[in-house]
């Protein structure tokens, strides 16, 4: 059965994933969060929690709990272990927001909700992990969107780690002399998170949907693997160096992680490249919605990359970093999610729904699960918003940074609204559904 | 060999439009002088023809050009009957018997996820117990497998340049 190559907890990932999203805006909305309050902020960090961890996390591991076995022809070894990781992590992502609050509101009672909940968290992470690791270990050969999501997780085992000594760092005072200087590396942990793990994920998983869907061609060559050495070298070398330059600084030390950025620009710059021949040596003339909106998620990429090299090379990264991480969270990072969902939801509630009266009479396509004409204008609204938003950020004039959210706010809600609509079968119920289909060739003469 | 000068049909444009060149080509057969060989031109290995065209007496030799264009010549005379499937290369526990000519062919190239899946399943739906079908797919159907298995039906899986080639046969009960 189908259903059976269905990862049965997927959407509801996807559909807690959402939740934290539109949260993460509602309080940047409201002015709790940065860039009206410090960077420090307990709403600030509850905002960016909600959308990395909240979100972005569990989009992914949604995701990668669905593709994995996919891209590998292997089952998981356990779908229990996928409801493990998302509880693990949803609760503890709720006592981590408990301790943050409570660090700002100086109740030392709470405190430890943040140990406990960070802990909470890598425990569904690591569960998560493990699950997806195995089939991608025990595939031979494994293709290159396999490999990028087994570098991938590598970096969040790391990005988690980095998270897990500042948290120690912070709260707990008999180890905080050891870690104390990786209180001022958080950008590593941002690197290791943002960087590696989302970055070289995304990267891997659109190898995967991309072709898929366009049918363009699924092997990559040389130029895929560049990519992949590339970045993952690059943000290797760059984590490495920054976090022993912490203790032991040295301006070799500096110009061993920016030849470490380097490598990270020459890989996305490949990327980027590669993306468009995706797109041109694509089988299927016309291109459905998804991957119409994807485009605005690979501009913010080459606009997230070009501001990196310039604030770099101007010397004004530390200042303008701000704008960066938010064009790379909610330009590219959330601008591909949200327009992929656009297809996965649909894809996995048509196999789940329909899968198994597959050629015993007649069922809707995917497409009549979804109404692009009703989706479009929300995505192109989704990235004038984030487009509004950033240019805010170079003049610190956080309401209008904030009226650009609303705009992207607004749009996440109404995808939601269609995401919600595919998986009900709102539209279906409006179509007749189409004929069987048709078939060539077929040989009445000859006696059975 | 034939010296006679075969008699050649070009049914790609109208494969490539979707249409039904069976009875073209069978017109052309009836059309065809005696011991007059028919080329063939086509956009994949058109493994129904073998059959229907065995059973009036010719065998055929099939030449890949490249592009996904292919070039059959069905000579009179050589041989009867059935012709064994070229698509050989039976899945894992296959018990390698020989199955009959493909009498059904659908080609999904072009189609994007799940619709050959669609397309496989509603047609092999119309198949008559151990009949054959031919498909020819883009991709390795990952999501077909588990659905042929709980139907009870068999595939035989070749990958070539131009498509994954298919071979699925409905259970014989």
């Amino acid at each position: 059965m189908i259903s059976n190559r269905l990862s049965r907890w997927t959407l509801s990932f996807f559909g807690c994933a959402l939740l934290n999203f539109i949260a993460a805006q509602a309080l940047v909305i409201a002015g709790v969060s940065w860039p009206a309050q410090s960077w420090a902020a307990p709403g600030t960090l509850v905002a960016v929690h909600l959308l990395t961890i909240g979100w972005l996390l569990l989009l992914m591991l949604g995701a990668l709990f669905q593709f994995v076995p996919v891209m590998t022809s292997k089952m998981l070894p356990s779908q229990n272990a996928a409801l493990a990781a998302l509880v693990g992590v949803e609760v503890g992502l709720l006592g981590m927001i408990c301790g943050f609050v409570a660090l700002g509101q100086g109740l030392p009672g709470l405190a430890h909700c943040l140990p406990v909940g960070g802990g909470l968290v890598i425990v569904g992470v690591l569960i998560a992990t493990a699950d997806v690791a195995v089939p991608l270990l025990q595939a031979r050969p494994l293709p290159l969107p396999g490999r990028m999501v087994l570098t991938a997780l590598a970096f969040l085992v790391a990005a988690i780690t980095l998270g897990l000594l500042m948290t120690f760092a912070l709260t707990i005072p008999l180890l905080a002399p050891y870690f104390a200087p990786l209180v001022g590396g958080v950008g590593y942990h941002i690197l290791a998170g943002l960087g590696g793990w989302f970055t070289i994920g995304a990267i891997g998983v659109s190898y995967k949907l991309l072709p898929m869907f366009m049918l363009a061609p699924e092997e990559r060559g040389p130029v895929g693997h560049g990519v992949h050495y590339l970045m993952a070298a690059g943000f290797a070398i760059a984590l490495a160096a920054g976090l022993t330059n912490l203790w032991y600084g040295s301006v070799a030390l500096q110009a061993l992680e920016f030849a470490g950025y380097a490598l990270v620009v020459a890989g996305i710059v490949l990327y980027l490249f590669d993306v468009v021949r995706l797109y041109r040596t694509r089988k299927r003339a016309a291109i459905e919605l998804h991957n119409k909106a994807a485009i605005g998620a690979f501009a913010m990429f080459a606009i997230a990359t070009l501001l990196g090299v310039a604030f770099i090379a101007s010397g004004t990264l530390a200042e303008f970093l701000p704008v960066l991480i938010f064009v790379l969270l909610f330009g590219w990072l959330s601008g591909l999610g949200v327009t992929q969902l656009y297809k996965i939801v649909p894809f996995l509630t048509w196999i789940g729904r329909f899968g198994q009266s597959l050629g015993r009479g007649p069922v809707p396509r995917v497409q009549d699960l979804v109404a692009e004409r009703r989706g479009a204008p929300w995505f192109v609204v989704y990235f004038a918003g984030v487009a509004f938003a950033a240019p805010a950020l170079f003049g610190r004039g956080p309401d209008l940074f904030r009226a650009g959210m609303v705009i992207t706010a607004a749009a996440t809600l109404m995808l939601t609204r269609e995401y919600w609509r595919a998986w009900r079968g709102y539209y279906t119920a409006r179509q007749s559904a189409t004929a069987p289909a048709p078939t060539r060739f077929i040989n009445k003469e000859i006696p059975r | 060999m034939s010296s006679i000068e075969p008699l050649t049909l070009d049914v790609r444009e109208e494969l490539r439009n979707g249409g039904e060149p069976l009875p073209r080509i069978m017109a052309a057969v009836r059309e065809l002088k005696d011991r007059q060989p028919l080329r063939l031109l086509a956009t994949f290995e058109p493994l129904p023809l073998y059959a229907v065209l065995g059973h009036k007496g010719y065998s055929h030799s099939a030449k890949h050009l490249g592009e996904g264009d292919w070039e059959v010549l069905f000579s009179p005379g050589a041989e009867h009957g059935v012709t064994a499937s070229p698509v050989n290369s039976p899945s894992p526990g296959d018990d390698r018997e020989e199955w009959p000519a493909p009498g059904t062919f659908i080609d999904n190239r072009g189609l994007g996820p799940p619709e050959p899946l669609m397309r496989i399943l509603d047609t092999l739906e119309h198949l008559g117990p151990g009949d054959v079908m031919q498909a020819i797919n883009e991709r390795d159907p990952v999501f077909l497998y588990p659905e042929l298995e709980a139907r009870g039906a068999s595939i035989r899986v070749d990958k070539r340049d131009d498509g994954v080639y298919l071979l699925i046969r409905r259970s014989a009960a």
